[in-house]
């Protein structure tokens, strides 16, 4: 049976990151969660391999806190898990992200479908999909928002900025779909406790072979600080408020 | 031969990519996929402009042609408009490249064979600064360069190249624009998930109209619940706006929103969560409900 | 109903009542399930912030070494707030909390503690599902044998409803009410971030060590107190009040706790730091008297705050070691038991070894203490009042000081013979 993944990346939740004074960040208190999007593309997975009789797999890379978003990853309903481990993941580009990817899809080795998501919550780079495709030489289709199944004939609507684009691929394929794609469920307890009983493999980084040297080099990274001026109206009527809020923008000539 | 290549399915990132060429002290090259793109550009001041020619109308399937064409050309730098077009392009390019690509920059440059970048991560909490070196990818957002202003018209070259068959287009609807633009006017009343249906949409119309703003909203309102349109949501994977006056209703100010509304001159928030990001982010706020607050508001500013 | 779907015991919520219970279960091999609507243990749950760690040592020996723990109390301190001023006392024993085999109190931050206790339990063999909110018990033949969380249903010989104060699992089972205004209080807190030199530095601490300071006369004279417990690099900072009462005054709980921050004598201690985490939560005021009549029913055992185990004597609040205590007493109950309908029985009996009830007994006259008229505006007042007439000097004969401060008493609206009272009952309380 054919495997049908979905990629899908633990991320820092950006709602916990800590602007220092100097602009320096601090990620110490940040949470992990699965990027925003992903949610989508594994229920997409999950739906695809529903159709095409295939197995569903969730495919992540990432350092040692991704093994955290296992659980979380596969009560959303893939069959399998699948997490590329490695410490070098921290340093990872988009151009290594791809191939460590890619090498692991090969590895999996019968795979009929990959879906990405439109793009990270932390990077947003939307490269990693076509990247894929590029490294298996496998057809692509982006910013998917419908998808259809037929026999392994997919047909996607594209939403590009200025059309709506119908397309046809046969499968092998990589996918990038828009989070409205679907509507990703919230686990229940039965799938939170079935996450618990699925096989996961772990591929150690060394396996695939690939070289982890970024081809991008990060010279610095700043918090962006909003500076606004903050008055809040909290207490009080709510007519009083809006005529304290209609005279400051009076005084502010905005009107 | 070197220099700055470039693609853009927008005719204005095109003049602007070229201007950033000629910035770099690099001979600007323009990709095209069409020989009517190519003749459309042909006097913007490029020093080459490529027709790459194959089977298919889909130019993210010449992503292979295109970076066989930079490797034979010892290319500098591929820099690509910013569009969900150009975007998946752009990356297949340097996945074949295995090349080093930085996505939507918010500043470039390039130096003595140095990329110098600076994007947005985490929604747009942090930016980073990156380099690369070598032949690279990067993608850019409309207009973070000036136009060119133009030159002679140079001769168009056609290669002949094989595109990527197996993705076939079978149909095209184009999508409407409805002409109001709200990156260009001077009030824009946005609207959150906040708003409990369609019909409420009133409620901010009622404020736009005295106010002569524009209504915009958040992703979800557009893409999830399509109760305005798409070219209406602000953000970072839409409008980016710098109005007078940023008026917010039910919107709780994530990141992502956030970063499409920094350079308004004065940001307004209301909301029922005392604790909404969208707080932080605002020069004046009223934490309650809109459905009180806004025709109140509206009342209020009938006469100013 | 298949064996996937059935458990020995389903424990509702992963505090330190469930992980207490989940934990001795697991070691003695029973297959449990803990269920808990956060999306991570402790996330959402609000306390004080002072932990008596003899409660870990019980659950198993040495825990204590590992445990999520902040800052060890060496400092009691007690605050009487009157307007801007205030008096303070710091009881400071060089030795003291030392202990014997394990220390006595520490600090601790509930969504690291929570965390990593569920994180025990877990490694024991339980199973924990987290971000799922049970809404209903299934009921069989008069015995509870299941819960229900969305679609989905889950069996077991024994549900265990850790639910919190004000269980919703109790009411569901049909063995509490809605709750009694007069007898649960709500509790604000914040967690502000300070560098940990900078909080040792302004309580006079020691590397690692901490203070616990119970705080008098911030509530607006409505029945409750404050308190401040430092944390390693932050300080938890909150008050508990009678939420009646704060409506009366027309003032909001969130007003009043802004003021107490802005006091002169608190808020130096803050200054500087970042709010990272506010929260407000109900908390049992009743002692003794706030346990419900029946704490189980065939198939099912409340445990924790949902089976109203605290202890709050004004000077301090006890829930966490209660908490687990009581976890421990239900697992041991279930363990020992031959059938569900002998696990209630057992489990009171249990309570009663572990020292739960005879404990929440004998600190029971607090409740009335604590209701005194006077007790949270008069009395720290007059207090004040007493130090301000001990500690001026103007040049002026000074007056009886037992004059003065019957003068003092009358001026606050109190009479010797309410003090006196007042006095017995803490007295007879002790
Ligand atoms: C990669 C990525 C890219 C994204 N790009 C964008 C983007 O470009 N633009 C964008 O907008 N989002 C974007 N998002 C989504 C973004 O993270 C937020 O989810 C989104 O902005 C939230 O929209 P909202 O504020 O309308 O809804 P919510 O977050 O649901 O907020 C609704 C608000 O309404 C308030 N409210 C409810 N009822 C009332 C009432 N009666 N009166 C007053 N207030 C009320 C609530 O308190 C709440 O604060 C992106 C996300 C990701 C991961
Ligand atoms: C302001 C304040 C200060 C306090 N200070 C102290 C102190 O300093 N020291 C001390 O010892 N005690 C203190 N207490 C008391 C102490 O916090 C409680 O007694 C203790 O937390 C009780 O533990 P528990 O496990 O019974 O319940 P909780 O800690 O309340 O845990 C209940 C768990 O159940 C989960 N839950 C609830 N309903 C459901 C459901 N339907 N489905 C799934 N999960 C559910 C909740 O999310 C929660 O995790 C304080 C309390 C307050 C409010
Ligand atoms: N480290 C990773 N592990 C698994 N999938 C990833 C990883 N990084 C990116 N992806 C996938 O690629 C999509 C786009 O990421 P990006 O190109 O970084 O915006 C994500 O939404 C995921 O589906």
């Amino acid at each position: 049976m054919s495997y049908i993944i979905a990629c899908y990346k633990w991320v820092v939740d950006e709602a916990d990151i800590r602007i220092n004074p100097d602009l320096s960040i601090d990620t110490k208190k940040s949470k992990g969660k699965i990027s925003d999007y992903d949610k989508n593309a594994i229920e997409a997975a999950v739906q695809a391999a529903n159709i095409l009789g295939g197995k569903s797999l969730g495919l992540t890379f990432g350092g040692p806190e991704t093994r955290l978003s296992l659980k979380d990853a596969l009560s959303r309903g893939p069959a399998e898990g699948c997490w590329i481990s490695t410490g070098e993941a921290a340093k990872a580009d988009a151009a290594v992200t791809a191939k460590a990817l890619a090498a692991a899809i090969q590895k999996i080795s019968d795979v009929s479908l990959v879906f990405c998501a439109e793009g990270a919550s932390d990077t947003y780079a939307r490269q990693t999909a076509p990247r894929i495709g590029a490294i298996l030489d496998w057809p692509v289709v982006t910013s998917v928002s419908k998808l259809d199944i037929e026999g392994s004939t997919l047909t996607a609507v594209r939403k590009l900025d200025d059309c709506l684009q119908t397309v046809k691929v046969d499968l092998p394929a990589v996918v990038s779909v828009l989070p409205e794609i679907n509507d990703a469920p919230i686990p229940g307890l039965k799938a939170v406790l079935a996450a618990g009983k699925k096989p996961v493999t772990e591929i150690k980084a060394e396996e695939l072979g690939i070289d982890f040297s970024p081809k991008t080099d990060v010279t610095e990274i700043k918090g962006y600080l909003m500076n606004r001026k903050n008055i809040i109206l909290s207490e009080g009527e709510a007519a009083d408020k809006v005529k304290e809020l209609a005279a400051y923008l009076r005084k502010e000539g905005v009107l | 031969m070197a220099g700055i290549y470039i693609y853009s399915d927008k005719k204005d990132i095109v003049a602007e990519l070229i201007n950033f060429a000629k910035e770099s002290e690099k001979e600007a090259c323009v990709i095209t996929f069409k020989q009517e793109d190519a003749e459309a550009i042909k006097d913007f001041g490029a020093e080459k402009i490529y027709v790459l020619k194959g089977s298919s109308q889909v130019p993210e399937n010449y992503g292979k042609a295109v970076a066989e064409l930079l490797k034979k050309q010892d290319a500098d730098l591929f820099a690509v408009g910013a569009t969900a077009r150009g975007r998946d392009i752009a990356a297949r390019t340097a996945g074949y490249l295995d090349c080093g690509m930085v996505s939507d920059v918010s500043s470039l440059s390039y130096r003595e064979g140095t990329v110098i970048s600076q994007r947005m991560m985490y929604g747009g909490t942090v930016i980073q600064s990156e380099e690369l070196k070598g032949l690279c990818v990067v993608t850019v957002p409309a207009g973070k360069f000036e136009a060119a202003v133009g030159g002679e018209t140079v001769e168009i070259i056609t290669i002949d190249v094989e595109a990527d068959s197996r993705v076939r287009l079978i149909e095209t609807a184009p999508v409407l624009r409805e002409g109001t633009d709200i990156t260009a006017v001077d009030t824009v009343i946005c609207v959150g998930q906040g708003l409990d249906k369609k019909e409420d949409l009133q409620l901010a119309q009622g404020l736009a109209d005295v106010l002569g703003a524009e209504i915009g909203c958040t992703r979800g309102i557009a893409e999830e619940r399509k109760w305005l349109p798409v070219e209406r949501y602000i953000g970072i994977s839409g409008a980016v706006i710098k109005p007078k006056l940023y008026i917010s209703m039910g919107v709780s100010g994530q990141v992502q929103h956030v970063v499409g509304i920094r350079d308004s001159k004065v940001i307004v928030a209301v909301d029922l969560n005392e604790k909404a990001p969208i707080f932080r982010a605002a020069d004046y706020g009223i934490v309650g409900n809109m459905y009180e607050i806004i025709p109140l508001l509206t009342e209020a500013l009938k006469n100013a | 109903m298949s064996e996937e779907e059935k458990f020995d015991v389903i424990i509702i919520g992963a505090g330190p009542a469930g992980s207490s219970c989940a934990y001795t279960l697991a070691r003695e091999g029973k297959s449990v399930l803990m269920i808990e609507r956060g999306d991570t243990p402790g996330s959402k749950n609000v306390t004080g912030g002072r932990f008596y760690t003899y409660a870990l040592e019980m659950l198993d020996s040495g825990l204590y070494e590992e445990a999520a723990l902040e800052r060890k109390v060496t400092h009691e301190q007690i605050m009487l707030l009157s307007g801007d001023r205030s008096i303070s006392i710091d009881y400071h024993e060089p030795g003291f909390n030392t202990g014997g085999e394990a220390p006595m109190s520490y600090t601790i931050l509930r969504a690291n503690f929570d965390e990593w206790l569920a994180e025990k339990a877990e490694e024991m063999g339980a199973m924990l599902a987290c971000g799922i909110r049970v809404e209903e018990l299934i009921e069989r033949d008069g015995k509870i044998v299941g819960v229900r969380a969305g679609e989905d249903e889950m069996y077991a010989d024994v549900v265990v409803a850790a639910d919190g104060v004000n269980s919703f699992m109790a009411q569901k089972a049909g063995l509490i009410k809605d709750i009694e205004a007069h007898t649960v209080g709500v509790g604000v807190k914040e967690v502000i971030e300070l560098p940990a030199r900078t909080i040792e530095e302004r309580f006079n601490l020691k590397e690692g060590e901490g203070a616990a300071r119970m705080i008098l006369g911030c509530t607006e004279g409505i029945h409750g107190g404050g308190f401040l417990y430092t944390n390693q690099d932050s300080i938890s900072l909150g008050c508990v009040f009678m939420p009646a009462k704060a409506a009366e005054r027309g003032k909001t709980i969130h007003e009043i706790f802004q003021d107490f921050k802005m006091h002169p004598s608190i808020h130096p201690l803050l200054q500087g730091g970042l709010t990272v985490e506010y929260g407000a939560h109900l908390v049992s005021e009743a002692g003794y008297r706030g346990i419900p009549r029946k704490i189980y029913r065939e198939g099912f055992l409340m445990v924790g705050d949902a089976a109203g185990f605290v202890i709050n004597t004004g000077y301090s609040i006890r829930g966490i070691d209660l908490a687990m205590l009581s976890g421990i007493a239900a697992a041991r109950a279930i363990i020992d038991a031959e059938n569900t309908a002998e696990v209630g029985p057992q489990y009171l009996k249990e309570l009663d070894e572990i020292k739960i009830i005879p404990a929440m007994k004998a600190a029971d006259g607090f409740f009335d203490v604590l209701e005194t008229p006077g007790l949270y505006d008069k009395m720290p007042n007059l207090a004040n009042d007493v130090f301000n007439n001990l500690f001026t000097v103007d040049g002026g004969v000074p007056g009886s000081i037992k004059k003065d401060v019957m003068r003092l008493i009358k001026e606050n609206g109190l009479s010797m013979w309410q003090l006196i009272k007042f006095g017995l009952k803490g007295v007879k309380s002790l």
